[in-house]
């Protein structure tokens, strides 16, 4: 298979990007628009041909290619080399991503309405670099691309967004780069104390495993608090969650639909590729925590998106409160949990992005989010309640759609989770369980509010779905109704993974 | 005499040239005033040659053993000499308003580089003293060129200021000179190592009189308690004697700054603290001030000063790797700052632009120009996909190593470059804005326009293949 280079996947958007922004390239927005999609399809495509010639039995990591310019490697007297590299985890984070990106630029169209060159070309340069996250196999070239994500984020924030859509964007990239400070100060410390210890002069992620070496406990664990500061920004939980909603109710429609199915995940697999495969020992003295503090995250989210008025609003702390599930099953420590913790991320990313299409497709007819001002629009757009229907029950986590394997999963792992802590971890599943009748309340009254209850007046000149969105939504919906039926066929492409990722723990 | 010639070609090439220059603006000064710039980058790109050419051997003393060439003093002249090369091509509108000094402008200018160039190969004292006055000398002169008299009034603050420092580098030496009664460098270092054995009693009087010396260096890039000079001289200054001064007398003193840290005050541990603190409060600071500037200049005058701090912070640690990192940090300065500096050039000469609210909406106009200005901030702030952030990395780097009595400084200094990328990110901001306005930047001008997206590629192609430079930083500092 050598036309599966991981090279080519990653770095083609940016050639993508490059060719957009090309002075020649005519800058008609309808071109502009096909082009980009076509070649979104194309890199789906690409990235599906990995998943099917990927050995699922394999034990580590699969397609590695190292980027070299002219035959050198990218600062080699340093130790750091471009090499790339995807296990399962990895290879359906990559697919989710290309996926993702299609569907926003096919929602493109109706939200975006200035300077499209810029935004394909960011767009196709965020994809590039949160491709380069999941792929990284040494530490800084994974905090670059991790770094580079922000800058067309800001703009993609900033540009098409609304009013206040920039001070949102600025608030957000000050303290991802104060979360990044705190990463990068984690990882020099890392790269020198390894290199004090064995010798040798490497970032390469496999090689740093903490397990065997003899490290002060007070410096693995000062490491393991600035990498766990660095993504709980990124993922959010609960203390560092307050920027993600503001973003997502000024930030432009296609940018919501992004930040929910792309971003959010890029934070749990630094969370699964750093803190626990490079600090195991650190992450069973700190799971008990870990476990307090995903329960806290599903309740103080759920509660908080029970009083929003903007639909965004509910939307987001929804996926912030469905992160905890992910924190509770990773602190589990066996594997249904981490099993359903990693099925959670992929699985909330595909829902919340979907609600979120269906939010635009509101907001685009209304041009409101506030759930007072809506109501009754299941009268005027039948097709958008039916499908958007499925996407909620989804959400909560009804039986056969895609949340509630998941859900199931983390649950019977705090069940049978072997911490010391016994009576902390039945309280944990206990409240999880609980957790998921609030989030029943909360998804079930934002439905009612916009889609059963009183028409209102000016709603009812407003059109149903057109072709576009109605396929886009019909295309979520069959992924979740599929996944949900059938879930072992994710599963089983990370099965080994997170075989390797309990050896690494001892449990 | 041979040794002399491969010791001192490019500077004497460069004074050939200043002599030329006079002597043509003696008879073509107001006509044919566009030769005065070809001339100069005639010269220099001369100098480059035979600084690469004829510098075989490892190394070449001159004049008595105070001027020292080899491949340190190579790296930094070439420096000096790339930057003389981009400033000569960013002063083409200054001297076309001035046509009439144009000739004498590039005499001062390149006397300017030719006594740099001497402050890095000097081993002794009163050399070191005398091209550093003469640097500042040159400084002087080119600030005056700006004929409004608010200039006047700004810049005179850095005269009086300069002139104090020079006397607390005179009285340094001074002291020096009364314990060892020597000038050169090696000798000085000599001196010290047997002090050191015998016995302690001069040892105090003598590391004070070095720190006297390094406060009148460090007055000079920047750094904190005696940085109150930036802000106004940049402002009074006009925009290309502003790049011309952050970036020739930043070479120069950290060729020196490192010589005298490396060589003399390698024993102490205490001044590597102060200096990392030091270092540290001058990104702070520098930071905070640049936050609150609305005008271009004066931003890139605090943006100089936290650059400064970096590079000391990577210094402090008095290492060949810390040191190799600063090399190649500067390596990347020059390209980012220059070309910082060209975009803003191109700003003011196209329509007076100076101001941060100017720049509202100049991406519906210019959007390659924004672009490239945006790659280039990028690379000031060291974020990713830039020669900034592997300059900052390796420096980072370098202090992690060095112990974990820097890593409180290394946190501060991380999260202090916060509010730097925050400084560069409001002029990005600012030109993202989205206000229609009609802002028409001058297409005429070639040169900046050149440089600006030269150095935006040039950016994106070092940290691509930043690992052959960094061996060549590494051999660099070994050699020193």
């Amino acid at each position: 298979m050598e036309f599966l280079s991981l090279i080519w996947l990653i770095f083609l958007p940016i050639i993508a990007a490059l060719i957009i922004m090309f002075p020649r390239f005519p800058n008609h927005q309808v071109l502009v628009r096909r082009f980009a999609k076509w070649f979104a399809s194309f890199h789906f495509i690409y990235a599906l041909f990995f998943l099917l010639f990927f050995d699922t039995g394999m034990y580590g990591m699969s397609y590695e290619k190292e980027l070299t310019f002219f035959g050198m490697s990218w600062l080699k007297s340093l130790g750091i080399s471009a090499k790339f590299a995807v296990d399962g985890i990895a290879l359906l984070l990559v697919v989710l991503t290309t996926f993702i990106v299609l569907i926003t630029l096919f929602m493109s169209k109706m939200h975006i309405r200035s300077k499209h060159k810029l935004y394909y070309s960011l767009v196709f340069l965020l994809e590039s670099s949160i491709l380069g996250i999941f792929c990284a196999k040494d530490m800084f070239v994974f905090f670059v691309f991790w770094e580079l994500s922000l800058i067309p984020l800001y703009f993609l924030i900033s540009q098409w967004g609304n009013q206040e859509a920039r001070r949102a964007a600025t608030k957000f990239t000050v303290i991802s780069f104060v979360a990044n400070m705190f990463l990068f100060f984690g990882m020099l410390l890392l790269y020198y104390y390894n290199f004090a210890v064995s010798n040798v002069l490497t970032a390469n992620i496999d090689s740093l495993n903490m397990n065997e070496k003899i490290y002060p406990l007070w410096f693995q664990i000062t490491v393991f608090i600035n990498f766990i500061i660095g993504f709980c920004i990124r993922v959010p939980f609960v203390p560092f969650h307050f920027w993600y909603p503001d973003v997502q109710s000024k930030a432009s429609a296609p940018v919501n639909i992004l930040l929910a199915g792309v971003l959010l995940c890029t934070g749990v697999y630094g969370i699964i590729r750093f803190n626990i495969q490079v600090f195991p020992e650190i992450f069973k003295l700190f799971a008990p925590v870990l476990m307090v503090w995903g329960i806290v995250n599903i309740v103080y989210a759920g509660g908080l998106a029970i009083i929003q008025a903007g639909i965004k609003k509910i939307a987001a702390y929804a996926q912030i409160s469905s992160t905890g599930f992910i924190m509770l099953g990773l602190a589990c420590l066996n594997t249904a949990g981490f099993n359903g913790a990693v099925f959670t991320a992929l699985a909330s990313a595909i829902v919340y992005s979907a609600l979120f299409t269906v939010i635009s497709s509101i907001q685009f007819r209304t041009k409101t989010t506030y759930i007072t001002s809506l109501g009754g629009l299941g009268q005027v757009m039948p097709k958008c309640m039916h499908l958007s229907l499925i996407i909620c029950f989804c959400a909560i986590g009804v039986p056969f759609l895609m949340m509630f394997t998941p859900k199931l999963m983390v649950l019977t792992g705090a069940m049978l989770s072997n911490l010391e802590q016994q009576l902390l971890v039945k309280i944990a599943a206990f409240i999880g369980l609980c957790a998921i009748i609030v989030s029943a309340g909360y998804i079930l009254y934002f439905f009612y509010k916009v889609f059963c209850s009183v028409l209102l007046e000016q709603w009812k000149k407003v059109k149903d779905l057109s072709v576009q969105e109605t396929s886009v939504l019909s295309v979520f919906c069959l992924v979740i109704i599929y996944f949900g039926i059938y879930p072992m066929s994710i599963v089983q492409i990370y099965q080994s993974v997170s075989s390797i990722i309990l050896d690494i723990l001892q449990v | 005499m041979t040794e002399i010639i491969s010791a001192y070609m490019p500077e004497f090439i460069i004074t050939v040239f200043i002599i030329f220059n006079l002597i043509a603006s003696l008879f073509f000064s107001t006509y044919l005033y566009k030769l005065s710039k070809w001339f100069t980058l005639f010269g220099i790109v001369l100098a480059i040659a035979s600084t690469i050419y004829l510098q075989i051997e490892p190394e070449f003393f001159a004049f008595n053993a105070t001027f020292l060439t080899n491949i340190y003093t190579v790296f930094f002249k070439i420096l000096i000499l790339m930057s003389g090369f981009f400033l000569t091509l960013l002063s083409r509108n200054m001297i076309r308003e001035k046509r009439d000094r144009a000739f004498e402008y590039f005499s001062v200018f390149l006397s300017g580089i030719l006594f740099a160039m001497c402050a890095v190969s000097a081993v002794n004292f009163i050399v070191l003293f005398v091209s550093l006055e003469a640097l500042s000398l040159s400084c002087y002169l080119m600030l005056s060129l700006n004929k409004n008299p608010n200039a006047k009034q700004l810049t005179f603050g850095y005269l009086v200021q300069n002139a104090v420092v020079s006397s607390l580098f005179l009285t340094g030496v001074s002291v020096i000179y009364g314990i060892c009664s020597q000038f050169g460098f090696d000798k000085i270092s000599l001196y010290l190592l047997n002090a050191n054995v015998e016995s302690s009693q001069p040892q105090i009087l003598l590391t004070f009189s070095l720190i006297l010396i390094i406060c009148a260096i460090l007055f000079k890039v920047g750094i904190v308690p005696f940085s109150s000079w930036l802000p106004d001289t940049f402002e009074g200054a006009s925009h290309p004697i502003g790049a011309y001064m952050s970036l020739v007398p930043v070479l120069a003193c950290f060729a020196v700054l490192s010589r005298i840290l490396m060589t003399f005050l390698h024993y102490t541990y205490t001044i590597k603290i102060v200096l990392a603190l030091i270092s540290v409060i001058t990104i702070t600071f520098g930071s905070l001030s640049m936050i609150r500037q609305e005008n271009l200049k004066r931003i890139m005058a605090y943006s100089m000063s936290v650059q400064s701090g970096i590079m000391l912070l990577g210094l402090c640690v008095f290492s060949v790797y810390s040191l190799s990192s600063v090399l190649f940090y500067l390596f990347c300065y020059l390209f980012a700052n220059i070309g910082a500096w060209s975009a803003v050039i191109l700003l003011y000469n196209s329509a007076k632009l100076e101001n941060l609210d100017d720049l509202k909406g100049i991406i519906f106009h210019r959007p390659y120009y924004v672009i490239a200005f945006t790659i280039i901030l990028i690379a000031l702030a060291g974020l990713a996909p830039t020669s900034g952030f592997v300059a900052k990395m390796y420096i980072c780097s370098a202090v992690a190593r060095s112990g974990f009595i820097f890593l409180p400084f290394l946190i501060a200094a991380l999260l202090a470059s916060v509010i730097l990328i925050y400084g560069y990110w409001r002029i990005i901001r600012a030109m993202f804005r989205r206000i229609e306005t009609d802002i028409l930047i001058d297409n005429s001008v070639i040169s900046p326009k050149f440089i600006l997206y030269a150095c935006s590629a040039a950016t994106v192609i070092i940290c691509l293949f930043a690992d052959k430079m960094i061996r060549f930083c590494q051999l660099v500092a070994y050699y020193m």
